[in-house]
């Protein structure tokens, strides 16, 4: 290497030491020793002892397990598309010249940025069977139509019943889509008139100008969303963990696959077992991300910009 | 672009008032709750507003979770220190990774921004290992040293605004006699505020809503967070009451929305870039 | 004030996936005396504009040795080259004052305060940056394009170099802007008497500014000539037709023996079509009798060409194509038996010619002939 290049190296790999103490402290070495760890049985207390493979046979048999990765992938495959499709039909409606754009922005967005105890403390409150604000205001759409189809639909006790808890999570974070709401709004301002104007001409309908105009042109926000959404919902922990007081919820429909890793660990002291359910969260993520990213690969258009 | 006609159509305008009204219902029953005596609480169906605000509501709140000014302090202290250290040396590190050319800076960013799927549960086990070994457990260190260690999300957000300056502007400091940190100081830092600020807003969101964090390496209830101590509060109280955990909610809330209406212009630009790039 | 040593130089770039090696810089080797103003011109991508950045510390070597004032700089940093630098986007710092602009490279080396303060002034109002508006306190943002390219000058001037950079200043402002900026820096060159390296794409700059011009292509260098020698002596085909605007005419032909003993230029033409001859004088023909029955490359320049002109028996009759009047002077675009070609003169009525006849009387003293291979000039 030439003196400069010398140099320039050096001077990099100073500017960016911070970054490598970090990335060896806090992703190579706790990866690998999450890695032996699984392979062991470990509790901080005491020096692990190597188990091979068995924490991996016992997680497969581990019933509990598969409950909480059943939750956690329900939750991802339900809580995603509606929180896309919310967040998109709010940034669609927003991009409207109408007045008030800026205060409807900030009412979308501001429930995203409310702490994840206060968010998970009031809608306890809401979603609380008898009382709770969100049973109150369906209680009157019930009882219409039991009295138009004579069917006894009961508003659910929804923290409390193993089959609406999930439900009622899905509820809490679509509260919070207001930050995708942003980031597609800016994606829509993006998409240059002239798009829309050419389809007028052609003599499309506003619905089909969405399909072909609006919908290509934001694919690559979507996708990015899309991507980082996934990543996120399968790390779930801090809401579900307080709404239920610690705990995994009626029946553990609010068991995730984070809250399970964590009551092994922190819990349990187990953590050995922990490590490996940690690292089956890990591929479980990649896994994910890979067919998105070639799903995404295939259908997003890039407009090159 | 936004389409310019100047009808919109009725539904819009409904559906719009519709959805908002519904995002602020949380918001209105959350404070409305928070304001009422108990009974009132309970009532079916019902009761929109309180009779009369019970402002004492709030300081007994603020008792009922203990040591509530202590609480406020330590959070305000972590949101502080993982500003302070987040912003500089994210702002290094993305300088390195952006107004230098040195050989293998790419594979490293790489690296970098392979790193950014690695969940926490992942890391969790070990990362406790390593601080119990320090003595950290149970002190505040885990929670604000690894700021000052360049997270990698900020890094790739100040890089891709670092890269926009024009190189031209490096070349002539250095022309000018310039050492390489003084660039970074004197030319890059000042250029890049609106940046650095996005930075440290949502540093500090993220440090204030942490709640894992402290869960875990934090141990004496003289430590806890906000949110921690709110927790606690939900925890040890039987009869739910209410109307004072709404009240700590709201003020738990509090500070966010301030900060967030002081600074809202910043806060969705950078939100929006985040997500365009 | 300094003499550039410029000694074998070259720029390669490894080869990695996707692109083998590229020789940015082959070979060079270029003398600048001190208080010359050498201008370095080529097409883009030629290699001018890396050559300035290796002088300027801007760019590693590869091979080869750069001397100031007879000190080899190769391994000095930027700053202590003792040179400035004036950038095409002008560079300048945008959150910083046009006087604090100016002062940094000063501040950052020390110098006090007064000093400063004395340069400065010196040279804001040498650019005009005093009078009508004092601009030493607004911010780059609130200033032209031209007024900006002048506080670069200034912030290049105030230190006092060795030697000034210029890395095509021009190319951003507009076409007046242009002009005036170049003769200020022409202007500027004989008040500071300094050495200066200028690059630029533009041969109109080149031939107006420069003592002498570096002629680059694809990394090499064509010729090193003051600009009226390499107008009317280039050394080849690229440096004859890139000099000169309307460019050089080129026709392809050969030289026979013609009837009165001398040689005759015979056009290559297509089947069926008639050449046009011109017989060389008994000088040039004695000169390029070695080449006698051999394809040579014919080159003249558009004022060379005579419209009407009955002199001397060689005359070419070409079909025009296309007038423009300029003015004091008339382009005519002509088409030959082979070739099309450009002729430039003070007369002015050609207005109905297009699409008719024209005679035309080639001054063969002026031209200069090339072998078709090597594209070298067939030297005097």
């Amino acid at each position: 290497m030439m003196p400069g290049e010398h140099r320039n190296l050096i001077k990099g790999l100073v500017f960016i030491s911070p970054w490598i103490v970090g990335f060896l402290a806090f992703n190579l070495y706790p990866l690998i020793a999450s890695i032996w760890f699984s392979l062991c049985d470990y509790s901080v207390l005491s020096q692990p002892v190597f188990l091979g493979v068995q924490n991996y046979v016992d997680l497969w048999h581990d019933p509990v397990f598969w409950k909480a990765l059943r939750n956690t992938v329900v939750f991802a495959l339900v809580a995603i598309p509606l929180s896309s499709f919310l967040s998109i039909g709010l940034a669609v409606l927003l991009n409207q010249p109408i007045a008030g754009q800026g205060i409807y922005r900030t009412i979308f967005f501001l429930p995203s940025l409310v702490p994840a105890i206060s968010l998970a403390i009031l809608w306890q409150w809401m979603l609380n069977g008898p009382m709770g604000l969100v049973n109150n205001l369906v209680r009157p759409f019930l009882n219409i139509i039991n009295a138009v189809c004579g069917s006894h639909l009961q508003a659910p006790d929804w923290l409390n019943d193993p089959n609406f808890a999930l439900g009622g999570l899905i509820l809490t974070g679509l509260w919070g889509t207001g930050q995708a709401v942003v980031i597609y709004l800016a994606g829509l301002q993006e998409i240059p008139l002239e798009l829309y104007e050419a389809a007028e001409l052609d003599g499309t309908s506003a619905w089909q100008r969405f399909l072909h105009v609006t919908l290509p042109m934001l694919s690559p926000v979507i996708f990015f969303n899309v991507l980082m959404s996934i990543i996120g919902a399968l790390q779930t922990f801090a809401v579900p963990y307080i709404l239920t007081g610690g705990g995994d919820g009626p029946g553990r429909s609010l068991l995730f696959l984070a809250t399970y890793i964590y009551q092994n660990a922190f819990d349990y002291w187990n953590m050995g077992y922990a490590s490996a359910l940690a690292l089956c969260l890990f591929v479980l993520i990649i896994a994910l991300s890979l067919v998105s990213v070639r799903y995404g690969e295939k259908k997003v258009h890039y407009s090159g910009r | 672009m936004k389409p310019t006609r100047s009808s919109v159509p009725w539904f819009t305008r409904v559906a719009l008032i519709l959805l908002g009204v519904l995002f602020l219902l949380p918001f209105f029953w959350m404070v409305s709750t928070s304001l009422k005596p108990l009974n009132e609480t309970m009532k079916l169906p019902p009761q929109w507003l309180p009779s009369s605000p019970q402002w004492n509501n709030y300081p007994d709140a603020m008792r009922a979770m203990g040591p509530f000014w202590l609480y406020a302090r330590n959070s305000l202290l972590l949101a502080f220190l993982n500003v302070i250290g987040t912003v500089f040396s994210s702002a290094l590190v993305a300088y390195g990774f952006s107004r230098l050319d040195w050989r293998g800076r790419d594979a490293c960013f790489f690296v970098l921004l392979a790193t950014m799927m690695i969940p926490f549960p992942v890391v969790m086990v070990p990362i406790y290992g390593l601080f119990k070994a320090v003595g950290w457990i149970g002190t505040f260190q885990p929670l604000w040293v690894p700021a000052f260690l360049a997270g990698a999300f900020n890094v790739f957000l100040l890089r891709q605004f670092f890269l926009s300056i024009p190189r031209d502007l490096s070349e002539a400091a250095r022309i000018d006699g310039c050492s390489e940190f003084r660039i970074f100081w004197q030319i890059i830092l000042p250029l890049a505020k609106p940046a650095l600020l996005t930075v440290a807003l949502f540093q500090f969101m993220a440090t204030w809503n942490d709640f894992l964090g402290p869960l875990i390496f934090l141990a004496r209830e003289n430590q806890y967070t906000l949110a921690l101590g709110l927790q606690a509060l939900q925890g040890t109280i039987s009869g739910t009451p209410w109307h004072h955990l709404m009240a700590a909610s709201t003020l738990v809330l509090l500070p966010v929305l301030v900060l967030f209406f002081l600074t809202q212009r910043t806060f969705i630009r950078g939100i929006a870039t985040t997500g365009l790039k | 004030m300094a003499k550039v040593l410029i000694e074998n130089l070259y720029k390669i770039y490894p080869a990695e996936k996707g692109r083998p090696e590229k020789v940015a810089v082959d070979n060079a080797n270029v003398e600048i005396q001190d208080r010359e103003f050498m201008v370095l011109v080529g097409p883009s991508g030629c290699g001018k504009t890396t050559t300035l950045r290796m002088v300027a510390g801007l760019e590693e070597i590869s091979r080869g040795a750069i001397y100031i004032d007879g000190k080899k700089i190769n391994e000095i940093p930027p700053k202590d080259r003792d040179i400035a630098m004036v950038f095409q986007n002008y560079a300048l710092y945008p959150h910083m004052s046009v006087y604090r602009n100016m002062a940094f490279g000063l501040e950052l080396r020390g110098v006090p305060k007064d000093e400063i303060r004395r340069r400065v002034d010196s040279a804001a109002r040498t650019l005009g940056l005093l009078e009508p508006d004092n601009l030493l306190e607004r911010k780059p943002k609130a200033l032209s394009g031209g007024q900006r390219q002048r506080v670069a000058l200034g912030r290049a001037i105030v230190r006092n170099p060795k030697a000034f950079l210029f890395d095509e200043p021009l190319s951003n402002l507009d076409a007046k802007m242009r002009v005036e900026t170049r003769t200020e820096i022409s202007r500027l060159h004989r008040q500071l008497d300094s050495t200066m390296i200028y690059v630029t794409h533009d041969q109109t700059e080149a031939m107006t500014m420069a003592d002498r011009i570096v002629v680059m292509r694809h990394g090499k260098i064509q010729q090193i000539a003051a600009p009226l020698d390499l107008y009317h002596q280039p050394a080849n085909l690229f440096v004859a037709g890139f000099i000169g605007s309307p460019p050089m005419n080129f026709f392809n032909g050969t030289l026979t023996a013609s009837r009165q003993g001398t040689l005759e230029f015979v056009e290559k033409v297509p089947a069926g079509q008639t050449p046009f001859r011109c017989p060389l004088s008994a000088e040039t023909s004695r000169r390029l009798s070695s080449r006698q029955d051999r394809e040579v490359i014919l080159g003249l320049r558009p004022e060379h060409l005579h419209p009407n002109s009955l002199t001397s028996g060689s005359t070419l009759e070409a079909s025009v194509e296309v007038v423009e009047p300029m003015g004091a002077e008339t382009f005519v675009y002509l088409k030959t038996g082979g070739h099309t070609c450009i002729c430039r003169t003070t007369q002015v009525e050609f207005m109905d010619l297009e699409g008719k006849k024209l005679n035309l009387g080639p001054d063969l003293s002026r031209a200069v002939f090339f072998d078709p291979q090597t594209e070298a000039a067939i030297p005097a």
